[in-house]
């Protein structure tokens, strides 16, 4: 790619952009607040989904009896699906935590590293978001049901089950956006990369 | 890739602008491809419909009632989110599309809103993904805990067509995420 215009783009760059002399530092030093608050709400997610278990006494068809009734995550494929996922991030953020504070210390050619960076924050980004479009939907089957396949809304029995779904997919959409917003920081500072 | 992001970093003018020259046709053919798929996808799921005869017991005295049922892709909100995700990554692809045709190697702080908007898409396509795979796990296998019932026994074709649907858009979010790496991996050359 040949440019056509030489200098003028530093003041165009949108929001954290440190100055470039000083940007390495400055870049992964963000970086790795980002990371340190990655770690954090995807642990959160995680938490707050596996202590979801919930047990009521509810009506058997079959039996026609009332007994005590557990809902948990595991018992849904795309929750559990969920839990790895955001524990696969949240393994991720540590270690590239690590690697930037590494990045950070070693004051040398940092294009490969962001560049790997990039690579490895968009694959995580999309097991995320997989992740909460997969839990979200069941979690809205499970408040709305749905009258067409004759699957019948469980919220209004687990409230607290529900509560905590709702909670742990907020965080993890917040996850979502923490990871574009690593990607972003990356990205720019890879293009405002003085050579 | 790697050898022309250091032959750039020694400054050999020549090689670089050949090997921008083929990360942009690469580009160009991940986001038709990207555009082509997603449509698919969308319009497989979009058209998608069928309807049984089943069987209906209202009580157990008088004989089962035959009542013909439709599966829509409408009844379900994940799929409405699928078809809706897609649609909208399917134009994103169409106008960066002619946005690569017409700029000639793109203005300063472009490629970080394509980026960005890249990386918007990918969310969407791969939320919408799950939540179809989601839903269609569900339809295929059943959950015996909550007591949702099976429904792919009866509407065979329908979840067939989910399951083909869900595939092509998995391989065009595929493809948006290839965009993000070679527009990634052209990024430090272009000063």
């Amino acid at each position: 790619m040949e440019s056509t215009v030489p200098e003028p783009e530093k003041g165009v760059a949108p929001p954290p952009p440190p100055p470039p002399p000083t940007s390495p530092a400055g870049c992964f030093l963000y970086d790795i607040i980002l990371r340190v608050l990655l770690f954090a709400t995807t642990l959160v997610a995680v938490l707050v989904m596996v202590t979801s278990k919930q047990t009521e006494m509810t009506l058997v068809p079959q039996l026609q009896i009332t007994m005590p009734v557990d809902a948990k995550f595991t018992q849904s494929p795309a929750l559990v699906y969920f839990v790895a996922a955001l524990s696969v991030a949240c393994l991720y953020s540590i270690i590239s935590a690590l690697a930037s504070f590494l990045a950070m210390s070693i004051r040398s050619h940092h294009t490969k590293t962001l560049l790997h960076f990039i690579f490895m924050d968009t694959l995580i980004l999309a097991i995320v978001v997989a992740a909460t479009g997969s839990a979200g939907a069941v979690a809205y089957v499970g408040l709305k049901g749905n009258s067409h396949t004759g699957w019948t809304k469980i919220c209004n029995v687990y409230d607290t089950f529900c509560r905590h779904l709702a909670g742990s997919l907020a965080v993890s959409l917040a996850t979502a956006i923490l990871l574009i917003m690593l990607i972003m920081l990356s990205s720019h500072s890879l293009y405002s990369k003085i050579r | 890739m790697e050898t022309e992001t250091k032959a750039v970093g020694d400054g050999k003018v020549v090689e670089m602008s050949k090997g921008g020259r083929k990360i942009r046709r690469c580009e160009l053919v991940l986001r038709f491809l990207g555009l082509a798929l997603t449509l698919v996808a969308a319009i497989i799921l979009g058209v998608d419909k069928e309807t049984k005869v089943v069987p209906i017991t209202i009580t157990s005295t008088l004989p089962p009632i035959d009542v013909p049922v439709t599966a829509k892709w409408h009844h379900m909100s994940a799929f409405v989110y699928f078809v809706v995700a897609n649609a909208i990554a399917c134009t994103h692809a169409a106008l960066s599309l002619i946005l690569c045709l017409v700029s000639k190697n793109g203005q300063k702080g472009m490629k970080l809103v394509i980026i960005f908007l890249d990386l918007m898409m990918v969310a969407l396509l791969f939320s919408g993904n799950g939540a179809a795979a989601a839903i269609g796990v569900i339809g295929y296998n059943g959950n015996s805990h909550v007591r949702w019932n099976k429904v792919c026994n009866v509407f065979t074709k329908f979840c067939n067509h989910v399951a083909v649907s869900i595939v092509l858009s998995l391989l065009g979010s595929l493809s948006f995420l290839l965009v993000i790496l070679l527009i990634a991996l052209s990024l430090p050359k272009h000063k």
